[in-house]
């Protein structure tokens, strides 16, 4: 047939064959570099992380030990609360300094107290016996911003020391920078804590473990006699909700003279 | 990638530098990205307030 007679060829409605695979190709490739984005995110949450804080222990747990060396320890006057309201003279204990606010007399007895450390040094070592990643310590540091609680567990500021009466809290990540409560889930009342401070060894007994917003801050709310208080994050890989377990002082230098 | 790469200015070593310190560049970044997602929606650190 000759070409000028030839019918004109009509434009195919589909895609050309080199589009579709140009398309295929593209759709491989952004799979691919989605894949190795989301595969690094897990490595760097996971694993990156946790190297980083355990690298941050080694030399937290010495600056922990060199605190213990020089921390200022003090004795001060005690007065447990009566019926009800928590006892005086600690910073963040609640309650009232002013002694007219006792309803009765209580005999002020001394404690033990230290200096606080400076926010993101470490001050203390937390162990928990039935916790393998906390069984041989993991330092706490002063301080609950992001920076601190990369290195270590955090004690809240405006909440008393550990060993202290009141309630002390202490935040740690659950998944990731060493995860240090990632399994605080298997307490169960009876299980013990301890936390070492330049005071020396204080035991706390789990009385309760609760699910809670993270906006409840209640849980940091003083309490009668010596808490200590650890939020973490739940569920595991996420930051929706607050695992929070409540312990109570059992055993430690200043247990005598805030519970008897 | 390829392309990208020889179109890189000045000769080979130079090239193969400036690829060197753009992957630098990048992975940093996306360290920081992956450190901001983590902190802020995987695991705050377990605060409340």
């Amino acid at each position: 047939m000759d070409d000028a007679t030839a019918p004109p060829v009509e434009e195919s409605a589909t895609p050309s064959r080199g589009t579709v695979t140009r398309a295929i190709r593209a759709a491989g490739w952004t799979s691919i570099i989605a894949g190795l984005l989301i595969l690094g995110f897990v490595v760097q949450q996971l694993f990156v992380t946790t190297w980083f804080a355990e690298q941050h222990q080694v030399a937290l747990e010495e600056e922990a030990l060199e605190h213990f060396a020089v921390a200022e320890v003090s004795t001060v006057q005690y007065t447990p609360a009566p019926a009800s309201g928590t006892g005086t003279v600690i910073p963040g204990a609640g309650g009232s300094t002013n002694d007219d606010d006792i309803p009765a007399a209580a005999e002020p007895r001394p404690i033990l107290v230290e200096s606080t450390a400076e926010t993101g040094t470490a001050f203390a070592v937390i162990r928990i016996p039935k916790i393998e990643r906390l069984r041989d310590g993991w330092a706490v540091v002063e301080g609950v911003s992001v920076r601190d609680l990369k290195n270590g567990a955090g004690h809240m500021p405006d909440t008393p020391l550990p060993g202290l009466p009141g309630n002390s809290v202490i935040s740690g990540h659950r998944t990731t920078y060493g995860a240090p409560f990632n399994a605080v889930d298997v307490l169960v009342p009876g299980d013990l804590i301890e936390v070492e401070t330049a005071l020396g060894i204080h035991t706390y007994e789990v009385r309760e473990l609760q699910i809670v917003r993270p906006t409840d801050v209640w849980v940091t709310d003083p309490r009668e006699g010596a808490w200590l208080t650890l939020t973490t994050c739940h569920p595991k890989l996420s930051s929706r909700q607050r695992l929070i377990v409540f312990a109570e002082l059992v055993d430690g230098p200043n247990y005598e003279a805030i519970y008897t | 990638m390829k392309q990208w790469f020889l179109n890189l200015p000045g000769p080979m070593p130079l090239k193969i530098a400036i690829a060197v310190v753009v992957a630098i560049v990048a992975l940093v970044v996306l360290f920081f990205v992956y450190d901001w997602i983590g902190s802020n929606l995987l695991d705050t650190g377990g605060t409340v307030g």
